[in-house]
């Protein structure tokens, strides 16, 4: 099978071209928009994914494409968009498509996959309801397309759910955030979410329908338990009880100084790893929504064997421990108050 | 979902799989479980997501004697969550040796047993935001810890125990949204459960009577009822449904009410440890998860078995507060703010005599004198509990003398004797009050004084600290505000012989088979051990037995039968 990746130089892209590479049954290219590549990142091809009559070149004789474009609202809305119309040009069978559970929007309890999506939850979760949409409209047209919503995705080398919430926890921005943080984290390690895309690839699909798959392992605990488990695996520790005062605060008053330091410091060519990283306030709404993905089809249709939670954590907690020069530095020490 | 009791039709019939009353720690940590297990609950709540008065007010009753044992309406709360809305935070398991029949203790043994309630125990800490189930120094808090006293080494007392502190959790504003959310959960307050009314043959729960303050009526006709009222609570709940069995539901045999157990509690002695002050862990530590611990001392189980101890431990305190002759600008501060701090935190700083007028101006001198460690002490104070999410647990001075008292905390034999009755008087719903009748014995005195006895001997041998107290003056040590307030023990009790217990080892009372009982009214014993952790991990195992008796019900649905 030959099967085309777009976004191939992202966390999910790099370790899926591992696997599929690893695989005997498919031959892969992967693809990233030239503009953004970073020295030291390869792709295999590189194109503009908004670019229908280029894609559509690039993608002549390939069986099967995996979507996983991140970035603006217009690169993953439009990208889907034009990557629909390259794949009917292209005759490209199926498109895997790699969404979101932002899809459900503000939604809480135990969702499947039936849950209706809601775009009301910003600019991201709109262009992602938008492009399964799109996918709609490609099934509908005679193509095939599966359809993945994983929750955050984590594992050695996430530096959204791994890296940067370590610097929270350690320099003491974030720690147990009580109801603050009561929410589920529907954590999946990016093997899981590799795993699914390649069940997905082969996975017989019935006509006019995408089927759509939740992604979370089923032990992924609530944030607070997971900030406390980092923590402690990375030697932020006593983890602190914070007040949704000051995470408020913390969001919304040192949040845009912060953010625009980092687009300054971008800008005029300087790293901006040297600010420390703004608190989103998105991310306080996401943290105590109480959403929590019911993966059970993905685990009985694509055979998903999820990594067990304590594996994804403590490798994920070496990864940062080893990238941040802090190796060595988790000694359990108590702390003597009085 | 959380409602209010008034948004249900007067007369309406409810039904659910399981109805819990009592929104508590023990009535939300089962209602989540059963939640979790597929199964509908209705939980009714008297009270409301804060306090109000009138509904406090259903909790005033009666007292014997009002030295030995608070008022009925204190150390409760009528809302939801309960008590936790005022609890100090002190969570530690149960000993295996509670469980156990100990022919020195009557009436003691467990018709279950410390690995029967293992399991829950680390979901209970995790609820109750207590950190890990890890209850050892070293374990909990690392393996080059120091010792709570170095140089101390003894085979017969314990000193890597530790106790943690939850925030303390409110459990009704922490569990809130949860509830909320729960699949088939629907929680009702100002729902006051005003009786438990048994089919004709008395064999199973007929119908749960509901009435609100403003005099709303309505019934729940559940497949199973839980009592999660509190250890005072239920077996009022008990006793006062007498339509079928005239001494009250369960109470066949007189045993409700009865066995009523609080713990011993006191500043005893006079601890000198030898060496420098920083050889000695008095205060907190902090977990890795940030949790507040302490250390504690105890005698050993085989010591307590080889001597016939009731289960105690003593923690390292400071000197009485109301005394000036302790010096402390801090506790001098803390006596003189007394009327600021709640009825229930401030038993403990009014003993003996109204304070003279000289009496306050030394404790005033002591404050004056003492400016710099008063204003830490402030600071502290606001920054790591005042204004803290999880709160700095105590008053723990700075050691500077190596000198203590002993905090003593023990475990209080079980005695028929001590019980809760109903008064003669009723509450605004028409429901009779309590009357409470708390006794304790020599045996519990004798059995601190033997342990302090043990302590001493220890101390001595390794040469670290010498122990004194006055065996002639313990007992008014530890009585001087009788029972220790806000643990309610054993009023129905867990047992195999309904003949001296009120419910089996499913917390199901033994001739109801759909009625059970969760919370600290089951403990047939009372442990060293304050009573929450325990009262929730048992709340925890009855969600699994629960859920086992009456698995997934495709008929019961939470809905409204108007009759």
């Amino acid at each position: 099978m030959k099967v085309f990746v777009l976004g191939a130089t992202g966390y999910i892209g790099q370790r899926l071209m591992e696997m599929l590479r690893n695989t005997s049954w498919a031959e892969a290219v992967g693809a990233a928009r030239g503009h953004t590549l970073a020295p030291g990142e390869s792709a295999d091809v590189r194109i503009d994914a908004r670019e229908p009559a280029s894609l559509a070149a690039a993608l002549r004789g390939f069986d099967a494409v995996i979507n996983c474009v991140a970035g603006s609202a217009r690169s993953i809305s439009e990208g889907a968009q034009s990557l629909v119309q390259a794949c009917q040009a292209a005759h490209c069978a199926r498109i895997v498509h790699l969404s979101t559970m932002s899809v459900y929007g503000p939604a809480q309890g135990l969702l499947d996959e039936q849950a209706p999506l809601n775009p009301s939850l910003g600019w991201y979760g709109r262009a992602k309801c938008e492009a399964e949409t799109h996918m709609s409209g490609f099934v509908h047209a005679g193509g095939e397309a599966v359809i993945l919503r994983p929750g955050c995705v984590f594992g050695p080398g996430s530096e959204l759910w791994v890296g940067r919430t370590a610097r929270w926890l350690h320099s003491g921005r974030l720690g147990d955030l009580g109801t603050a943080g009561d929410g589920w984290s529907n954590l999946v390690h990016v093997d899981d979410v590799c795993q699914a895309l390649l069940a997905a690839l082969r996975l017989p699909v019935g006509a006019q329908h995408a089927p759509a798959f939740n992604l979370a392992a089923p032990d992924s605990p609530r944030w607070n338990e997971y900030f406390t488990d980092l923590a402690v695996a990375t030697g932020a520790t006593p983890v602190q009880r914070l007040s949704p005062r000051k995470l408020q605060l913390d969001a919304w008053i040192a949040g845009p100084p912060l953010k625009i330091a980092q687009l300054l410091m971008k800008r005029l060519g300087m790293n901006p790893a040297a600010v420390p990283d703004p608190l989103p306030p998105g991310l306080l709404r996401l943290w105590e929504q109480h959403i929590r993905l019911d993966a059970s089809a993905a685990t009985e249709t694509l055979g998903v064997s999820w990594t067990p939670y304590e594996e994804g954590l403590q490798s994920s907690a070496q990864w940062f421990l080893q990238n941040s020069n802090r190796a060595g530095t988790v000694i359990e020490k108590p702390l003597w108050t009085h | 979902m959380i409602s209010s009791a008034s948004s249900i039709p007067h007369g309406a019939l409810l039904e659910a799989d399981v109805c819990v009353v009592g929104g508590g720690p023990a009535g939300i940590a089962l209602t989540l479980a059963l939640s979790e297990n597929g199964l509908s609950v209705l939980l009714l709540e008297s009270g409301f997501m804060k306090m109000d008065g009138k509904t406090q007010s259903l909790y005033e009753g009666e007292v014997v004697d009002q030295h030995m044992h608070s008022p009925p309406d204190k150390y409760r709360q009528r809302r939801l969550g309960g008590s936790s809305a005022i609890w100090g935070g002190r969570c530690m398991p149960f000993d295996p040796i509670d469980f156990e029949a100990r022919n020195y203790i009557p009436h003691s043994g467990w018709p279950l047993s410390y690995e029967d309630l293992l399991p829950y125990y680390p979901q209970a800490n995790a609820l109750a935001e207590a950190g890990r189930f890890s209850y050892n120094a070293e374990e909990a808090l690392g393996p080059q810890v120091a010792p709570m006293i170095r140089g101390f080494d003894s085979s017969r007392v314990r000193t890597s125990g530790l106790e943690r502190f939850s925030c303390p959790t409110h459990f009704g504003s922490r569990y809130a949204k949860r509830l909320q959310l729960a699949p088939g959960v629907k929680v009702l307050l100002g729902a006051n459960c005003t009786g438990i009314r048994l089919q004709a043959d008395g064999r199973a729960v007929g119908l749960i009577e509901v009435s609100t303050l403003s005099g709303k009526q309505f019934s729940v006709r559940p497949r199973a009822t839980v009592l999660a009222a509190g250890g005072l609570e239920t077996a009022r709940l008990l006793l006062a449904s007498r339509d079928v069995v005239p001494a009250g539901v369960g109470n066949h045999h007189d045993v409700v009410g009865r066995y009523y157990m609080c713990h011993i509690a006191g500043n005893v002695g006079m601890l000198t440890i030898h060496g420098a002050p920083d050889s000695v862990r008095h205060g907190y530590e902090l977990a890795p998860e940030g949790v507040y611990c302490r250390r504690r001392l105890s005698v050993t189980q085989s010591e307590q078995r080889r001597l016939g101890l009731a289960n105690a431990v003593a923690r390292l305190h400071f000197p009485r507060i109301t005394d000036p002759a302790h010096r402390s600008g801090v506790l001098s501060g803390l006596f003189l703010a007394r009327k600021m701090i709640s009825y229930e935190y401030s038993k403990r700083l009014n003993d003996g005599a109204p304070p003279t007028l000289g009496t306050y101006a030394q404790h005033a001198f002591n404050v004056v004198k003492d400016p710099v460690d008063t204003t830490a002490f402030l600071t502290h104070w606001l920054t790591r509990r005042t204004f803290a999410s999880r709160k700095f647990p105590s008053v723990i001075l700075r050691n500077r003398t190596n000198r203590f008292s002993l905090e003593m905390h023990g475990e209080q034999i079980p005695q028929a004797r001590s019980r809760v009755t109903l008064s003669g008087k009723a509450d605004a719903m028409g429901m009779p009050q309590l009357r409470v009748d708390w006794r304790y014995s020599q045996a519990d005195i004798d059995s601190v004084a033997r342990s302090l006895d043990v302590f001493a001997q220890e101390f001595e041998r390794t040469g670290t600290a010498r122990l004194e107290y006055n065996r002639a003056t313990l007992e008014e040590d530890l009585m001087r505000f009788g029972a220790y307030g806000g643990h309610h023990i054993g009023t129905a009790r867990m047992g195999h012989d309904e003949r001296s217990s009120v419910v089996n080892a499913d917390c199901q009372v033994h001739s109801v088979h759909n009625l059970f009982v969760a919370g600290s009214a089951v403990f047939p014993t009372s442990s060293q051990a304050n009573p929450t952790l325990t009262l929730i991990a048992l709340s925890l195992r009855l969600g699994d037995t629960l859920s086992r008796r009456l698995q997934r019900s495709p008929v019961l649905q939470l809905e409204e039968v108007t009759a």
